[in-house]
């Protein structure tokens, strides 16, 4: 392709369309990256965007006392040897005044193998990003208790962060057994 | 053939932003929260008959608004006492600043907090035990201290820092309150003179669940009136820690101000927190921390009339929180001066706070 070709339009536009389909990709990228991080580059995965019905997402909620920041959620689908091996469920949780997009790493049976904060947007609390922390969820399910101050530790500093987050991981564990047969 | 791949490049990057748009994660808006804390204060000193008073010390409303995930606004509007009338009461802007945040880096500009002690970045009363703010935090760290001027913050993997650059402190304030450290000498943002700023710095560890250590510097000359009076030299130096996990409710800090061409050579002070939650063993919903403190506060080293201002207290309460956003509490204090003259105060106090 000659450089000036670059002029036309049309290449400008597609320069334009891969360049902001970059940037979008962010989360997307990150949640993959991790993926790819624990499973290995040979891992197979899919992802999709996944509905909530009314009646589940709210059944949960009253649980929760959280609502969900959006009618739908992110799923990973992870497979090795033909056979599924985790699911990655990706949500957003409001901080003090930001959200915050976490992602939690399930085995087929809803416990908890890994949690990661994807994004973070506030000033203070930053360190429940930290793996230490996001650690004391591994091995929790729809059947764990997620009380901060009780099996799970505080931060100083990121009060409200700390249990905005562990509501919104408790309440991704209370979905996963109601929407397992859609994924 | 190219034009081809390139359209086959443009379908899938549509398809791409389609199915996963940044914008399903964020969407600009504004946020809204709060604290407050009503107080019933009761203070007996020697034989004289306690004053009893009741105040709703604080109402603070949190306003903050999202243009997109990196740049925001958050601010702070507090009114102190009820009311503001005849010099009694106030309103303050006590923080209003654009926020700029990447990953792992951010700046702010406006009124901001210089990040000293833990009691001035994070008073929200549920995450103090006692009624009234420790003594250390009005004489030592002059909370809430806040001002005019620009920061910078980082997280660097369990560290995080800040950086703060604002307004300078009222050299005359500090000279004629000495019994209170740097405190009379905030300018809180009103047409503050910013001919000598202030310099602050802190870094803290959060790498071991539950704790929170930190230390930060700050220094200034704050300007006198008058002429050939010397500004003083103020240098702060702070640690504190905090370690909140498996029922322990466990505080510490320390302070020293020293000070040149000043009456007073240095304020120093600490205090000790120790508070267990016994909610789960009582079978209650919410935690119950009894507990205990230990201070000594001295704001006039090297004053004529160091004693009459030094004192310790030990401090013992009861803190229940239904749920994490409120707190009742209650304690019990005797404060003793170093000026053996000068009469004991008991103290008592209770209290309800909440934040949102």
């Amino acid at each position: 392709m000659r450089i000036s070709s670059i002029k036309n339009p049309f290449y400008g536009f597609v320069f334009l369309c891969v360049f902001c389909s970059g940037l979008q990709g962010g989360i997307k990228e990150d949640v993959e990256k991790i993926i790819k991080s624990q499973y290995g580059d040979s891992i197979v995965f899919s992802m999709k965007k996944l509905s909530l019905d009314k009646r589940v997402r709210t059944e949960v909620e009253q649980k929760v006392h959280q609502r969900f920041f959006k009618d739908f959620i992110y799923v990973w689908t992870i497979e090795a040897d033909e056979s599924v091996k985790a699911f990655g469920l990706l949500d957003n949780v409001k901080g003090l005044s930001m959200p915050i997009t976490f992602l939690v790493i399930y085995d087929p049976k809803g416990i908890i193998l890994n949690t990661h904060v994807i994004k973070y947007r506030e000033p203070y609390g930053g360190e429940i990003a930290s793996p230490r922390w996001v650690a004391q969820f591994r091995g929790r399910s729809s059947q764990s208790s997620y009380v901060v101050g009780d099996g799970i530790d505080g931060i100083s500093g990121a009060t409200i962060s700390v249990y905005s987050l562990t509501t919104g991981v408790m309440k991704l564990s209370l979905l996963f057994p109601l929407i397992k047969p859609q994924l | 053939m190219l034009k081809k791949v390139a359209v086959g490049i443009v379908f899938v990057g549509i398809i791409t932003n389609f199915v996963f748009a940044q914008d399903e994660f964020f969407e600009p808006g504004y946020a809204v929260g709060g604290y407050g804390e009503l107080h019933y204060n009761s203070s007996k000193i020697g034989e004289d008959d306690a004053s009893k008073k009741m105040d709703f010390h604080r109402f603070i409303i949190y306003y903050g608004y999202n243009w997109t995930e990196r740049w925001s606004f958050k601010s702070e509007v507090e009114l102190e006492h009820n009311y503001v009338k005849d010099g009694n009461g106030e309103l303050e802007l006590e923080q209003a600043y654009v926020n700029y945040h990447s990953d792992n880096f951010g700046f702010q500009a406006g009124v901001i907090l210089p990040s000293v002690g833990l009691i001035n970045d994070f008073h929200e009363p549920p995450l103090f035990l006692s009624v009234e703010r420790p003594d250390y935090s009005k004489y030592i760290i002059p909370t809430t201290w806040f001002g005019n001027g620009v920061a910078a913050y980082g997280q660097l993997g369990a560290f995080s820092w800040k950086a703060v650059m604002h307004e300078g402190l009222n050299g005359d304030g500090i000279a004629s309150k000495w019994s209170q450290g740097i405190r009379g000498g905030r300018q809180k943002g009103y047409k503050a003179n910013a001919e000598e700023m202030v310099y602050n710095g802190r870094i803290a560890y959060t790498g071991i669940l539950g704790l929170r250590v930190g230390s930060s510097y700050t220094t200034t000359k704050a300007l006198r009136s008058g002429e050939d009076i010397k500004s003083i030299g103020v240098s702060l130096i702070e640690v504190h820690a905090k370690y909140d996990s498996k029922g322990f409710m466990t505080v510490a800090e320390w302070g020293n101000i020293s000070y040149t061409d000043h009456s007073v050579n240095s304020s120093t002070g600490y205090y000790v927190d120790l508070g267990y939650d016994i909610g789960k063993m009582l079978k209650l919903d919410g935690k119950l921390y009894p507990w205990i403190r230990m201070t000594d506060i001295n704001p006039g080293v090297g004053h004529e009339s160091e004693d009459s201002k030094h004192y310790s207290k030990i401090v013992f309460g009861l803190t229940y929180k239904p749920i994490n956003q409120i707190a009742f509490k209650l304690d019990f204090s005797t404060k003793t001066y170093a000026d053996v003259e000068k009469d004991k105060a008991t103290l008592l106090n209770l209290g309800v706070g909440y934040n949102f």
